[in-house]
């Protein structure tokens, strides 16, 4: 017996394309409140500190593992802002309807990824080169290094260009992303929004051939960004965490950067949607059910992060070379040990614990707990792999030849102007995304349109389930 | 209460057997002594019936404790009972008896769900009662479990349904 | 995606059941015949406990050779189960329906051929009991867990027992229907193991949380298994090549790729064999060659990662490592066979609808892959000992002796054997999965087009 002679229609309560219409791209969005106004104020003297730090570190400039905690903040940002954009990216592959709404959060990380790359350019100037000119040897001796044979500009030029490059691609996607929606303000909104709306939705009137290239777009840019965060993070980890350390070998940090780059991505989409909902005033459009998905791919992503990071303390512990050891002792047991703790509490066991339960991860306040976790942690981390890294400059440049840690550097606390720093450039990042969140709608209106298409809520003989229809 | 009486309604179309359930429901036999057999899991609730709460997210806890136990007893009986160092680790080698512990707490786990879900499902019991072989093959059954004076009641609105056939054990 | 036919329970039952109630002519000599391999490899066991391992090629300094490169390979190959089963059952992907048994299948057979090359390794496998297992109370002599050795018997053996109880569940309700459609000794057979299965909502609904929670408690120990497998060499700094951090995850993509494209190989057998057109699509394949393409690349990624680190810090005796690994003779004909089989060749093909769509191209693309996946364990594990190492004053290279390559054969034909064997008693292809996909898909119609659309609870 045919399936379809055993459904039938029911009212669908989910509001209608017309209602999202005028939510989320008409008389819908109303001016940012006083509160909001406020926060953004607070975020922009915030940066200012941050700035002030910057040029501080500049001005009084004591030596490189000043620059650690700078270094450690923008891993941080690269980490969370370049990973986000993965959420708007793997569910839509796996054709996953729940993620749509989220997606456009998470896309938008990518204008914070443009300023990361761009506050990255200071701290180039402080990398050291990769060939020294040694008097005791009456040659020049290189460090360690993924650029071999130290082609120009190495590796300074290169990574702004992969961080660029990287930030590029986010922001392509995130503008093929929002096309349709700035049409829809364009016909629906008023004064500057519907200004902007016109110039930017570049004359898309919804026909197929250009629903067909707008498909097309969004995914050739989205395969291309995951392959380029897969670079950026083996280029960075590597170039301003893993080579500055002589006798650090580690194959596996690029991938553990990676995957607690999407661990971040989702702690900031979860947190992301926690606020939309709480000030945004789309409540109606995204809520349970993301929260309940990207909850369970928290939970998987933050095992990830113990199988990725215990897969490299095992190799080295048992190995117990002099590296292998020295290696452990500056990231783990030696001068970062506190930090390390809290590493490893924050960004694994209590996110762990918490999103165990069913109850929690099924819930709209439980995933941004642990969220908000996973952040803090995953922030501890970058300060422990990268402010480490900065701290461990080598006396002797033969023995850094040797790939040989020489003395354990102390640990290195941080001033006031690393706090400026942690706190305003992150703050910068939010700055910039909350803005743009003005003009651009925060849920996507043609993807919530989309989806109410392609769904529907049906009469299954005597019990009520979801048609989800999948598109080619 | 002892049930000692189970009737069999086949029906050729679920909906029948979605009639059959309410008709059973309607006519006051308790919740729980009605099931719909069916050879394909359709979506929960589809006939109306009875959906059973279960515990087996106790299970696994339960058998992970105890994997992780005679894990903890292994690896540390071993290493404490033949003190040998190898390898310059020390005698009770926390990181190695970490990984013994996680595959034999995953393995308790395991198998504490896998007795869960039978358990659960109320396996094993050999004796099917009134069944039909056709249910795997398309139809639909619908059984009660009654006392005798309700037999001819139950026979009654399972055959209002539209029952093919009717059969008691 | 318009591949799918509506077919009613009977239908579904009379097909699939196909090898079970009805055995086809094939059968028999086929498994005779792959007896006759097995009873062989057997034999070959034999001569080597008789003998002692001289009898192998294995000589100072390559004590690890074809049998420990077999072992990580059906280790590898065991991977497909939960792959399929378990990421894709959680994923909720609909065409995973008529793969997820013949993939579980896979995992139980070849985790039970993977055990054996480390015992017949061993030489006396007798012994090895002393080193799994404390009973030695009268010596006081216990095992090591401190030995990554040890790690392995524990985690496969978690991963045995919880593939074959996750296959088992998954097929109580099959069970059920075997027992409806037979009489005498088989029904009795099917009544006890199919425990009283009688398909009401609760035993359904435990069958659908099973499923999920089962998947969910096998994922880790999946990703466990292949990972402290590779720290039997990660974790060993004398040996060049192998003391890096990148190795489990590594060995673990690498065994997905091997594992899903053994899964490849094993539907086009079963289309061909029993006639499944039906279920077995070519929008399965063309699935699944999708998948690959990721896994693929993932994998070269972290070959590529693998690579750059052997000569990131430029020691001398590593980088000559390398330089034997893939450009010394024979080494590098292997190399390149290596690269051409798990890459170069299929990857670009599968770009091509047309050969993902096509069912002889995917087997022998599968093939191709699991080829050069061999070679990469190999690669791996005999060039490392192969050199000269501190502690060891000889270097010499190795021969793979005729008993290993006869060894070799054994454990494809054995598994081929037991698959055969299985597919006599039990469904290759879940049937009330395949029963609740017709029941839960359908074609709907959004303006004139017709999509495929799937109920969701």
């Amino acid at each position: 017996m045919a399936t379809s002679s055993l459904i039938a229609d029911v009212t669908d309560n989910r509001p209608s394309n017309q209602e999202a219409t005028v939510d989320l791209a008409g008389e819908g969005r109303t001016a940012a409140s006083s509160g909001l106004k406020l926060f953004l104020w607070a975020l922009a003297a915030a940066s200012v500190l941050g700035f002030i730090g910057i040029a501080f570190r500049f001005i009084n400039d004591g030596g490189r593992q000043e620059w650690g905690y700078y270094a450690a903040t923008l891993a941080f940002m690269m980490t969370v802002f370049g990973g986000a954009p993965i959420v708007a990216i793997a569910p839509a592959i796996a054709k996953a309807n729940w993620a749509r709404p989220a997606a456009r959060i998470a896309s938008l990380a990518s204008i914070a990824t443009a300023m990361t790359a761009l506050m990255m350019i200071p701290l180039l100037f402080k990398l050291p080169p990769l060939t020294v000119f040694s008097e005791a040897l009456g040659d020049d001796i290189r460090r360690t290094s993924i650029w071999f044979d130290s082609p120009d500009y190495a590796p300074h030029f290169w990574n702004v260009l992969i961080l660029l490059t990287l930030a590029l691609a986010g922001l392509a996607m995130a503008y093929l992303m929002a096309l349709p929606d700035f049409a829809a303000i364009r016909d629906h909104g008023s004064g500057w929004k519907q200004r902007w709306g016109k110039k930017l939705a570049r004359g898309f009137h919804g026909r197929p051939q250009q629903w067909e290239w707008l498909k097309m777009r969004i995914g050739v840019t989205g395969a291309f960004y995951f392959a380029i965060l897969l670079f950026a993070n083996f280029t960075f980890s590597i170039d301003f965490a893993m080579s500055l350390v002589p006798g650090w070998k580690d194959a596996i940090l690029p991938f553990y950067h990676t995957i607690s780059s999407m661990q971040a991505g989702i702690a900031f989409t979860i947190l992301g949607i926690w606020a939309a909902r709480r000030w945004g005033g789309v409540s109606k459009y995204v809520g349970h059910e993301q929260m309940w998905s990207l909850g369970k791919l928290l939970l998987a992503t933050t095992l990830l992060w113990f199988y990725f990071f215990y897969s490299s303390f095992i190799v080295f512990w048992y190995g117990r070379t002099a590296t292998d050891t020295l290696t452990l002792k500056l990231l783990v047991s030696g001068p970062y040990i506190y930090v390390f703790w809290t590493v490893f509490l924050l960004a694994f066991i209590a996110p762990w614990w918490v999103m165990i339960w069913n109850k929690v991860r099924d819930s709209v306040w439980g995933p941004p707990i642990a969220a908000t976790m996973v952040l803090i942690g995953l922030f501890f981390d970058r300060i422990r792999l990268y402010v480490a890294s900065w701290s461990a400059e080598p006396d002797n440049l033969e023995l850094a030849k040797l790939s040989m840690l020489e003395k354990m550097p102390d640990t290195v606390w941080p001033d006031v102007f690393d706090v400026f720093i942690m706190v305003g450039l992150p703050a910068f990042g939010l700055l910039g995304i909350l803005l743009v969140t003005r003009l651009v709608p925060v849920v996507s209106l043609w993807e919530v349109q989309q989806s109410r298409l392609i769904t529907k809520p049906i009469r299954f003989m005597r019990t009520h389930v979801m048609l989800v229809g999948k598109p080619d | 209460m002892v049930a000692t009486n189970s009737v069999l309604g086949l029906y050729d179309n679920p909906d029948a057997g979605a009639n059959a359930m309410d008709g059973l429901k309607s006519a006051g036999f308790p919740l729980g002594s009605f099931d719909v057999l069916t050879g394909t899991p359709y979506p929960e609730g589809a006939f109306g019936e009875y959906v059973p709460q279960h515990r087996l997210f106790r299970f696994p806890f339960f058998g992970a404790m105890v994997g992780l136990m005679l894990a903890i007893l292994f690896t540390a009986g071993t290493q404490l009972a033949y003190p040998v160092i190898t390898g310059g680790k020390p005698i009770l080698a926390f990181f190695a008896m970490l990984i013994i512990a996680y595959e034999l707490t995953m393995l308790g786990a395991v198998i504490a769900t896998v007795v869960g879900i039978i358990f659960e499902s109320r396996l094993p019991n050999l004796n099917l009662g009134a069944y039909d072989t056709r249910i795997t093959e398309g139809y639909i059954g619908v059984v009660v479990e009654c006392e005798d004076d309700r037999v001819e009641e139950a026979r009654g609105v399972l055959q209002t349904a539209g029952a093919l056939e009717i059969k008691t054990a | 995606m318009q591949q799918r036919r509506i077919l009613d329970e009977f239908t579904i039952n009379r097909e699939l059941l196909r090898g079970n109630l009805n055995t086809p002519k094939w059968w028999l000599p086929t498994v005779l015949g792959l007896l006759v391999v097995v009873l062989f490899g057997f034999t070959l066991m034999g001569i080597m406990f008789n003998k002692g391992v001289g009898v192998t090629g294995l000589n100072r300094p390559v004590y690890w050779g074809l049998f420990i490169t077999s072992f990580v390979f059906w280790v590898g190959i065991s991977h497909a189960g939960i792959m399929i089963s378990a990421i894709l059952r959680l994923t909720q992907a609909e065409w995973r329906r008529p793969v997820t048994r013949a993939a579980e299948l896979l995992t139980v057979f070849s985790l039970m051929t993977a055990l054996f090359f480390p015992l017949i390794h061993a030489g006396r496998p007798w012994r090895i009991f002393y080193w799994i297992t404390p009973f030695d109370f009268s010596r006081g002599i216990f095992p090591n867990p401190r030995s990554p050795l040890i790690w392995d018997p524990f985690a496969i053996g978690t991963y045995l027992t919880g593939s074959t109880l996750f296959l088992y569940v998954a097929l109580l309700p099959d069970l059920g229907v075997l027992r409806d459609r037979t009489t005498g000794w088989k029904h009795s057979f099917y009544t006890v193991a199919s425990l009283g299965w009688r398909g009401n909502p609760r035993q359904w609904r435990l069958q659908t949380v099973a499923g999920i929670l089962l998947s969910a408690l096998m994922l880790p120990i999946f990703v466990s298994v292949h990972s402290i497998v590779s720290w039997d060499f990660a974790v060993t700094p004398a040996v060049e090549g192998w003391h890096s951090t990148i190795f489990a995850p590594y060995f673990v993509i690498g065994a997905v790729h091997s594992g899903v494209s053994a899964v490849v190989t094993m539907m086009a057998l079963m289309r061909w064999l029993w006639g499944w057109e039906n279920y077995i699509r070519p929008e399965h394949f063309d699935a699944l060659a999708r998948l690959l393409i990721v896994v693929a690349t993932g994998w070269l990624g972290f070959t590529f990662v693998e690579l750059i680190f052997g000569v990131y810090s430029l020691e001398a005796p590593e980088r000559a490592l390398r330089e034997m690994q893939m450009f010394t003779w024979p080494w590098n004909l292997l190399f390149l066979i290596f690269f051409l089989c798990a890459f170069a060749i299929p990857v670009p093909l599968w770009f091509f609808k047309r050969v993902r769509n096509n069912i002889a191209m995917m087997f022998w693309t599968s093939i191709l892959v699991n080829i050069g996946m061999w070679l990469e364990r190999f690669l791996i594990i005999v060039p490392g000992l192969a050199r000269k190492q501190p502690f060891v004053f000889t270097w010499d290279s190795y021969t793979v002796s005729y008993l290993e390559w006869g060894l070799l054969l054994w454990s494809f034909a054995w598994v081929l054997m037991l698959m055969l064997l299985f597919s006599k008693f039990f469904p290759l292809i879940p049937l009330f999965e395949t029963k609740e996909s017709q029941l839960f898909t359908m074609d709907v119609k959004i303006g004139r087009a017709n999509m495929p659309a799937v109920i969701r609870e």
